[in-house]
């Protein structure tokens, strides 16, 4: 599959005038196939923003190469393609909502009409296009900057924090519009604290620590990295010996799949007969927190 | 260009709706009306035969109104220059840092925008605002003479433009040195510092004789040499607004400084901006 954002092997340091040098991405290599949904996750401080900076051409790498849509972030060409929402939007206040993506959409190269400007502020939930950006609230801010985002119907969405200051319901409002714009083949990349939010939107998790990816791939993949699996076996027994703990519906495993049928094969040559194994996937938190302890202790 | 000219354009309609700057055309808008509603000017063969404003003889004498408003032309340039330059250097000084803000520069540049655009387009629309004001204020007085005294003289809007190009030098080192630090009061102070500077750089020979010879006048000399000399232009301004003879080399000296001090200073701002990261 054609990749919609490729890094390799990207470094980014920051050189400070006194203090130490800050590394932001440690040779970071990833591949986010067009049409994903791809979600960034991490602790704060583990270079996702830098990251994403890298990606729209705002930070230069310090080495590594980056490729996105097929080009160079730097290429205003391919910048067009490109929709964006910054973790903390800052908007001109003495703009209207209309005026500011009207500005977007000239400095986009686009002429939409008043009429297209005005469904695109509808769609994002916000009727006050007439209003002053000074006097919005934080989540009408970050609604206007994710219908300045959607202009022009980038192939590719890179989201900061979307929901950021959104109410409950207006968060179910733009997931379902950002499940739409993946619908409608954009390739999205989005950074969110909101783990649910991550898991509910996105089909390809990578979780970013310390500038380096502790763990990529589909959503089912990194829920069941490190597994955990339940085992039924026939009867009350015991099957301690061959590697298992006791656990509420049965007997619990930890491990990968080829350790797991060698425990398997053990509880067999003892006569243990076993009815079901299951997968036990996990919620992001706990993927992440995981990663997160497995990273202190090594 | 097109996206040159919308950064402009935007930096003019956020100016618009500051109230830094409804105050200044506001201002402007009052004097006018003022000199419009209460001067009165009785012009026989181009010669002012009598004169009130609020009611009171301004002139005992017949005077040429040719004189009458060289000097007042005169005053309206140099306080168009001193005072709208300073104006200009706190109302526009945190322009730059606004579009340099972290949440909206990222914002900017993820757009298909080249950063040269985003710099000529924040320099072009300040300019552009700054001009707006003179033609305002300049040429709303050139109209209001005009038909009061029906001599039509535009030489203080071409004074008034001359002193222009020297804001357009001064906010040439406000925008630049955002690109070193964003503060909105730095840029104001080395706006008006500047200002000063370009005072001092006009008298830059008779100071440094004044001086004792050795490396302080030396240092001096040399400091003051890439200085726009902002006072005489602010005299130029005024001379030609007065209708008062010039020298044509010295304006085109005085206006190559400022263009040259200028250029070169979007050039150390722009190879900033293009090697920065947000």
């Amino acid at each position: 599959m054609t990749a919609a954002l490729s890094v390799s092997q990207l470094v980014k340091t920051w050189k400070g005038l006194f203090g130490p040098a800050q590394h932001a991405l440690r040779g970071l290599t990833l591949s986010v196939p067009k049409g994903a949904a791809f979600g960034l996750i991490g602790p704060n401080g583990a270079g996702k923003t830098t990251f994403i900076k890298v990606l729209l051409g705002v930070v230069r790498p310090t080495s590594g190469d980056v490729t996105v849509l097929g080009g160079d972030p730097q290429d205003t060409a391919v910048r067009a393609r490109i929709g964006y929402l910054p973790e903390r939007m800052h908007l001109p206040a003495a703009l209207r909502g209309r005026d500011f993506l009207r500005s977007v959409s000239t400095l986009k190269s686009l002429s939409p009409s008043d009429t297209e400007l005005d469904r695109l502020l509808e769609r994002v939930g916000l009727r006050t296009g007439s209003q002053r950006v000074g006097t919005f609230s934080k989540g009408m801010r970050q609604r206007l900057g994710l219908a300045a985002a959607m202009l022009g119907q980038p192939e590719l969405l890179i989201l900061d924090e979307p929901t950021d200051g959104i109410d409950p319901v207006g968060r179910v409002e733009v997931r379902a519009l950002l499940l739409e714009e993946k619908k409608r083949g954009a390739t999205i990349l989005l950074n969110s604290h909101l783990l649910s939010e991550t898991e509910r939107i996105c089909d390809r998790i990578g979780v970013l620590e310390h500038g380096q990816l502790r763990l990529e791939g589909t959503l089912d993949d990194v829920r069941r990295a490190a597994s955990r699996w339940v085992v039924r076996f026939e009867g009350e027994v015991t099957a301690e010996d061959a590697g298992f703990t006791r656990a509420e519906a049965g007997w619990s495993y930890e491990g990968d799949v080829e350790g797991l049928n060698q425990a398997l094969d053990t509880a067999r040559v003892r006569g243990l007969r076993v009815i079901a194994v299951t997968p036990q996937t996990r919620d992001l938190e706990a993927v992440l927190a995981d990663s997160l302890i497995s990273r202190e202790t090594n | 260009m097109r996206q040159l000219f919308r950064v402009a354009f935007d930096l003019l309609l956020e100016a618009a709706r500051r109230k830094w700057f409804l105050g200044l055309f506001g201002a402007i808008t009052l004097v006018l009306l003022v000199l419009g509603f209460s001067l009165q000017l009785d012009v026989v063969d181009g010669a002012i035969a009598g004169s009130k404003l609020f009611g009171s003889l301004l002139f005992d004498d017949i005077v040429s109104a040719h004189q009458v408003m060289g000097g007042l032309y005169m005053a309206t340039a140099y306080v168009s220059f001193y005072g709208g330059a300073f104006f200009l250097a706190i109302a526009c000084s945190d322009f730059a840092p606004e579009l340099l803000a972290p949440g909206r520069i990222e914002h900017l540049l993820s757009l298909p925008v080249s950063r040269w655009q985003l710099l000529f387009g924040t320099y072009l629309g300040v300019v552009a605002l700054a001009a707006l004001g003179v033609l305002y204020g300049a040429g709303g007085l050139t109209v209001l003479l005009g038909v009061k005294t029906g001599v039509w003289n535009v030489k203080l809007l071409i004074g008034s433009g001359v002193g222009w190009v020297g804001f357009c030098a001064l906010y040439a080192v406000m925008l630049t040195s955002n690109f070193f630090v964003r503060s909105a009061a730095l840029s104001g102070a080395l706006g008006v510092v500047t200002l000063i500077l370009g005072v001092i750089a006009s008298f830059r020979e008779s100071i440094a004789v004044a001086m004792t010879a050795g490396f302080g006048r030396e240092l001096f000399s040399w400091a003051m040499l890439p200085i726009p000399r902002l006072g005489t232009l602010a005299t130029v301004s005024a001379r030609l607004a007065a209708s008062e003879p010039i020298e044509g080399e010295l304006v085109g000296r005085l206006l190559a400084g400022c263009f040259i001090f200028s250029a070169a200073l979007l050039s150390v701002a722009a190879y900033r901006f293009e090697r920065k990261d947000f």
